[in-house]
């Protein structure tokens, strides 16, 4: 029976339950990446075998899916003898492919300021120092906001994978919910409602704060 | 080397998943390109209705995991009582998915078009329709083609997720040799590596063609 | 040939056109001049419908292009699209940017309308193609893509497209403004030869000593409207308005060295 009311309000509060293991590594994820991202894209600037390994690493974390990654964090680890908690390597694999992408925007962001703004910059007599903090980090800022929001968008999305590897997250909890009861369209709706209340609040996070610094500017 | 024995007896089994994969990622693009254009066309071209409508359609794959309808599409189809088995089914949602995310790759490829192409078609004295044919669609499918083609190794990646809703390809491949030969390490890289070796060939290409599309004839 | 009448466009609040009218007879060459901002480039764009326009109406040898008026209702009313793409045909049109089709090469871009708008069969339309583009001298560059072209090669062969489609009369808007200044001769030579063959032209320039050279009639436009017109001689060296000697004065100060 759909739409059913008594059902619905259990429902809600195990969703909820879930869903605050999905914020959580969500959360997590995007803080880690954005500092971890930014490690990997300065390697990646320098010259020389730092600079190869970092590309190696963008390229192989980029085109092999999550869910192997997973697999081999969570199964791998534990057979070689280190085991971790379906939490940590969920949120492990997460970082590691999400740095990737993490990298690549800033690559993208620090490309984006073109070579006239470090020529006029130094042209004024800055320092290094002023150099960055007044001429060329804002405006890597301003142009890697749109596409960090996409990312945060689509890691909220990957955290869902983590129910496979037993993390009581949202989608874990749907699915247990989803066998153990008929109505599969009541836990369809809740499941997807929760997504998207989640991803929007991250969609209008990012216009917010792409408002302020157009504002800045 | 004696650890990547597993790996040895398990290879060809690996490949037959990655056939598979090839197969489901296959069926999936041609579809989810066609409504791709379709909705790229519609959003660009269409009405107020046939805008809203597709923005709607957006927002709602866009914030919603793939794994989470991928799951209940696996539950739901039963249900519905539609017989579609389980492989065309999960296609359907990939494509569907996947359309989205293709219509706004060809909707900036279409918009990114000078103004002046449309103004000099018109005023050749070309009908819309004719217009599209010979000058829009031949550029903005050109200025698409990069994006497009790393869209495609994403899906190829995606792939992996309908191991979780019991469909067999590489992934779900990967995890029975696993849990015949305890050896979970080895296999999933062995895994990893068929998934990189596709994925980085599409990356290859599509930065191939993006350097194409930068430097003109 | 060409009939504008009483043509007024706003983009929101602004007045670009404010009841423009012009005529311009078979064979003639009007040029446009005027501040920038003064309405000539929208007055163009008007022309081909290329925007639409609140009110007023023009004809091409008395086919109107974009709005036909209802004779019984008194009213205005915008023609289908096939309509309008149909009467673009007949009116040319060379813009400040190229706007070369970048897919073709330069054969195909001039010959890509009249093989596909108008049906002209590939053989007949390629040999006029080649023709045409022998005729703005660049008989060498038919397979060059238009990347591989400088400027001046560009927009002769824009000339050339636009020409393809033998439309009675030729709009150019401002097609020397983007070009290096050593590739500004090509073209005024390439359309000072159109005239002198008897196209009938409208140009819009900021070239002051061409536009005495190639015009029959000077018009200048201020504000959305017609100030004043005439003869080239008589507009540049005796003009009866002030804003016009104005405007001739800061031109000069400016270019004078």
């Amino acid at each position: 029976m759909p739409f059913d009311l008594h059902f619905i309000a259990r429902l809600i509060p195990a969703l909820i339950e879930g869903a605050e293991v999905t914020v959580e590594l969500a959360i997590l994820t995007f803080a880690i990446c954005l500092v971890w991202g930014l490690i990997v894209a300065l390697a990646n600037s320098t010259r020389g075998p730092l600079s190869w390994f970092a590309g190696a690493y963008v390229q192989i974390v980029r085109n092999t899916p999550l869910l192997i990654q997973m697999y081999i964090v969570y199964f791998g680890f534990s057979m070689a003898g280190f085991g971790l908690s379906g939490f940590a390597s969920g949120l492990l694999a997460l970082c590691i492919q999400n740095g990737g992408y993490v990298a690549e925007i800033y690559r993208g962001g620090l490309q984006a300021v073109s070579t006239r703004q470090y020529e006029a910059g130094r042209a004024l007599g800055m320092r290094r120092w002023t150099l960055y903090t007044v001429v060329i980090i804002p405006q890597v800022v301003a142009r890697i906001v749109p596409p960090m929001t996409n990312q945060a968008i689509s890691i909220t999305k990957d955290t869902s994978q983590v129910a496979a590897i037993a993390v009581m997250d949202m989608m874990k909890v749907a699915q247990v919910w989803v066998e153990s009861s008929a109505n599969t369209y009541d836990v369809f709706l809740g499941v997807a409602i929760i997504y998207l209340v989640l991803t929007s609040v991250a969609s209008v996070a990012g216009k917010l704060f792409e408002r302020r610094l157009a504002f800045a500017q | 080397m004696k650890e990547f024995a597993p790996l040895l007896h398990g290879y060809w089994y690996l490949l037959r998943g990655a056939g598979m994969t090839l197969l489901m990622a296959g069926a999936a693009i041609l579809p989810a390109t066609a409504c791709g254009i379709l909705l790229a066309m519609a959003q660009v071209f269409g009405n107020r209705f046939a805008r809203s409508a597709v923005v709607g359609y957006l927002f709602i794959v866009r914030g919603i995991p793939l794994l989470v309808l991928l799951t209940f599409t696996y539950y739901l189809l039963p249900l519905t009582g539609i017989d579609l088995p389980p492989f065309w089914g999960v296609v359907l949602v990939m494509a569907l998915y996947y359309a989205a995310f293709m219509s706004e790759v060809f909707r900036a490829g279409i918009l990114s078009l000078p103004q002046g192409q449309w103004d000099a078609a018109r005023s050749l004295g070309m009908t819309r329709r004719l217009m599209l044919q010979i000058v829009i669609f031949p550029q903005a499918l050109r200025l698409a083609s990069p994006p497009f083609v790393s869209l495609c190794a994403n899906l190829v990646k995606a792939t992996s997720l309908v191991s979780i809703v019991g469909l067999w390809e590489l992934t779900m491949a990967s995890r029975e040799i696993v849990e015949r030969t305890l050896a979970p390490f080895q296999i999933f890289l062995g895994a990893a590596a068929i998934y990189f070796c596709i994925c980085y060939t599409l990356a290859l290409y599509g930065r191939y063609l993006e350097s194409r599309v930068l430097h003109g004839h | 040939m060409l009939e504008v009448a009483d043509v007024s466009k706003r983009f929101g609040t602004l007045e670009v056109l404010r009841g423009v009218s012009l005529s311009v007879a078979p064979g003639e060459v009007v040029v446009v001049i005027g501040p920038s901002g003064s309405g000539k480039t929208t007055l163009l764009r008007c022309i081909n419908l290329l925007e639409d326009y609140e009110r007023g109406t023009v004809t091409v040898d008395g086919d109107p292009i974009g709005y036909r008026l209802d004779r019984r209702a008194g009213q205005r009313v915008r023609m289908s699209e096939r309509e309008i793409a149909a009467a673009r045909e007949n009116v040319g049109m060379v813009f400040q940017s190229f706007n070369l089709f970048p897919h073709m090469n330069a054969l195909q871009n001039v010959m890509a309308a009249p093989v596909r708008v108008k049906g002209i069969p590939r053989a007949r339309a390629e040999a006029r193609a080649r023709e045409l583009l022998t005729m703005v001298g660049l008989s060498d560059k038919v397979a060059e893509y238009p990347v591989r072209l400088s400027g001046g090669q560009q927009q002769r062969v824009a000339i050339a497209r636009a020409l393809a489609m033998d439309p009675k009369i030729m709009l150019f808007d401002e097609v020397t403004s983007a070009l290096d200044p050593e590739l500004v001769g090509e073209v005024l030579a390439a359309m000072q030869q159109l005239a002198r063959a008897g196209m009938t032209m409208v140009v819009v320039t900021h070239e002051m000593s061409f536009a005495r050279d190639i015009a029959d009639r000077i018009v200048f436009m201020d504000d959305g409207l017609v100030v004043e017109q005439g003869k080239p001689d008589q507009l540049l060296f005796s003009p009866a308005t002030d804003r016009v000697r104005a405007f001739l004065k800061r031109y000069n100060d400016r270019y004078r060295i």
